[in-house]
């Protein structure tokens, strides 16, 4: 028989609720990874990404043993993918980040997408260089904000690969849609380049290119500064903040077209959704029919103990009390009373 | 009048917003991403890594905040709100789309009928109280037949006749109604294929069988109904005695291997070269049975012995 899953309080159904598809999606939660031998530099590399990750990211600070381009079972007896499969269930979380050093492929980082649970699609990059973000004796933006990014090369719009690592490195950073951002937040940029294209590579053949002769990637991260220029918009100087990673790319693979196209399905939003919300649920809050946006506030209980009333002298305690000692000036009426009573007893 | 020279001075203060580029940088303003699709400078890049990269980003960045700032914006305590339309840049979503919610048996009624959906009030007036009163809940209104202090008992009542305990199963029957419609619409929901019902019949069947021999005389002396089944145990199988020889050694390696290999073990097998000596048991021999620890204490407290008579000479 069909087992009907039905949470048994409010708390476990909020928790659900959250979990549950949207149609405007929340940020992705990233897991960071380390391997069975992550090193230094991947240690440090992982660490600057997940300071700029913050608050969605979740580290799993343990050595495992996970080869996700490997499809033979290890030694615990299940695949890589399975182990991803179910941490991704665990943590709602659908990207992630994993870090692992071999001789033969010494200092790399693989970024794993999920889509409803499964893998959809991977990169390997290896870290070539790493200045981490402390040795920029430098401000740095607040966790949780959203970093503006900047992709150079033409590659990005051409060439299969750094498509695909442009999506994901947007994933990672970017991927949440929001409807409006205030200006004085923007804080910082993460900038990704390349080496200048080769003259090999050309969009052609794409395919028969090996990881040798692809350019290299530079991720820098900078704060903003924004300067006054005489017009409304301001001048930006950049000054760098750490981390500076130079990435070399290694195996990939892609989604497989049936999963990538449900991936790509964009739900259909009228106006009035984005009115009331974006698909999220907005309390409190509603448009009313001559299109005015009202609002529900709840202002809290009245501490009726501290309000001032009308001072009479009728209502005094002491007065037409012949022998009554006004000890304590009458100030305020309290109306609780208790220190006054203390000390008339 | 020459202003050429304010025009310089105001040069001089302020730096130009405005980026020159070949192609000019795409903005997508509403993930805040600036992609510059110029091929890369191999003479800057060569010369110095780091401020070709800044200014690079600069420059990007510059487009972006440019486009940013000429967005509608709403003023707010801490700054400017700008207005951002929807990102254009496509990436993959990580949860399938929300599927809607199936209507229920009486949703779909309802709507057969053509009846108008209509919010219930959660309060209620009550005439008596002269005030709103839930309509369930904390002294809901439906329980005001149990909690009246007098009820009227029809004539023909039996002597045991409890008008508070029929409202109040009255009631519970009801909430017991809806709870299994509730069920049955969530069921209905996630729908009912003919392959559960194959599996529900096969459980049935199981079930039955389960209990047809789960007595004393495990079945053979129980009354027969009409058209039942004679039971069918299970038959055992074997393998043909004569099997090609290539089938016969992977069955055999196949086996070796499960054998051999550790996903499953829990204690390792000793090596080869220390396979001579059990050191367990020999550990159990010299230690009379009381263990390593035992036999370190009793070396150590020897050794030490030793060291104090050489000094007490």
């Amino acid at each position: 028989m069909l087992r009907t899953v039905r949470p048994k309080n409010a708390r476990s159904k909020r928790a659900l609720d959250a979990r549950a598809p949207k149609e405007i999606e929340d940020a992705r939660t990233a897991i960071f990874v380390k391997g069975t031998h992550a090193g230094e530099r991947v240690s440090s590399v992982m660490k600057d990404l997940m300071a700029l990750k913050r608050p969605h990211c979740i580290s799993f600070s343990k050595k495992n043993d996970i080869h996700p381009f490997d499809a033979t079972t290890s030694s615990s007896g299940s695949t890589s993918q399975s182990s991803l499969e179910f941490w991704a269930a665990k943590n709602d979380a659908s990207l992630f980040v994993i870090g692992q050093t071999t001789k033969k492929r010494p200092h790399g980082l693989t970024l794993v997408r999920m889509y409803d649970g499964r893998v959809l699609d991977m990169c390997e990059v290896g870290v070539e260089e790493h200045k981490s973000m402390d040795s920029f004796k430098t401000p740095k933006p607040r966790p949780g904000n959203k970093p503006l990014m900047h992709f150079a090369s033409e590659l990005f719009d051409t060439h299969p690969r750094f498509i695909q690592l442009k999506s994901l490195l947007i994933s990672l950073f970017n991927g949440e849609v929001i409807d409006s951002i205030c200006l004085n937040g923007l804080e910082h940029v993460i900038s990704v380049s390349l080496s200048p294209t080769p003259a090999g590579l050309t969009t052609a053949s794409p395919e028969t290119t090996t990881n040798l002769n692809l350019p290299k990637v530079h991720i820098r991260a900078y704060t903003t500064q924004l300067l006054p220029s005489g017009t409304r918009v301001p001048r930006v100087e950049l000054t760098p903040m750490g981390p500076a990673l130079d990435l070399v790319m290694r195996r990939h693979q892609d989604a497989d077209t049936e999963t990538w196209k449900q991936a790509m399905k964009r739900p259909k939003v009228v106006k009035k959704d984005i009115e009331s919300g974006l698909g999220k649920k907005r309390k409190n809050m509603e448009v009313d029919e001559m299109g005015d946006l009202r609002g529900r506030v709840h202002v809290g209980k009245q501490d009726l103990s501290k309000l001032v009333g009308k001072k009479m002298k009728g209502l005094k305690k002491g007065s037409g009390d012949d022998n009554a000692m006004d000890l304590d000036g009458e100030d305020a009426w309290d109306i609780g009373g208790k220190k006054k009573r203390k000390i008339q007893t | 009048m020459d202003v050429s020279g304010l025009i310089a001075s105001h040069a001089a203060k302020f730096q130009s917003v405005t980026v020159e580029k070949d192609t000019p940088p795409e903005v997508d303003v509403g993930f805040l991403i600036v992609t510059d699709l110029n091929p890369i400078d191999e003479e800057s890049y060569g010369a110095d890594l780091e401020s070709h990269l800044q200014k690079l980003a600069r420059d990007g960045t510059q487009a972006l905040i440019s486009k940013l700032f000429s967005l509608p914006t709403t003023p707010s305590p801490d700054g400017p709100v700008a207005q951002l339309p929807p990102p254009t840049t496509q990436i993959p979503r990580s949860k399938p789309l929300p599927k809607p919610k199936p209507p229920t048996k009486w949703e779909r009624f309802a709507a057969a009928k053509g009846i108008q959906k209509k919010v219930r009030e959660k309060k209620i007036w009550d005439e008596e109280k002269q005030e709103w009163v839930n309509r369930w809940g904390k002294d809901g209104k439906n329980k005001e037949k149990e909690e009246q202090w007098i009820t009227e008992v029809p004539l023909n009542a039996d002597v045991n006749f409890d008008p508070v305990k029929v409202a109040r199963d009255a009631r519970k029957e009801r909430v017991a109604k809806n709870e299994k419609q509730q069920l049955q619409n969530i069921k209905r929901a996630q729908g009912t294929s003919s392959n559960t019902l194959e599996e529900r019949k096969k459980q049935i069947e199981r079930t039955v069988a389960t209990t047809r021999i789960s007595t004393a005389s495990m079945g053979r002396f129980d009354k027969r109904l009409e058209g039942e089944k004679k039971l069918k145990g299970v038959k055992r199988k074997f393998d043909p005695a004569e099997a090609p020889a290539d089938a016969e050694r992977n069955a055999s390696l196949a086996l070796l291997n499960k054998m051999e290999s550790d996903a499953k073990k829990t204690r390792r097998e000793p090596d080869a070269q220390d396979s001579v000596l059990n050191v367990r048991k020999a550990v159990r021999f010299a230690s009379k049975g009381r263990g390593a620890l035992a036999l370190a204490k009793d070396s150590r407290s020897k050794s030490r012995n030793a060291k104090g008579s050489r000094k007490s000479r």
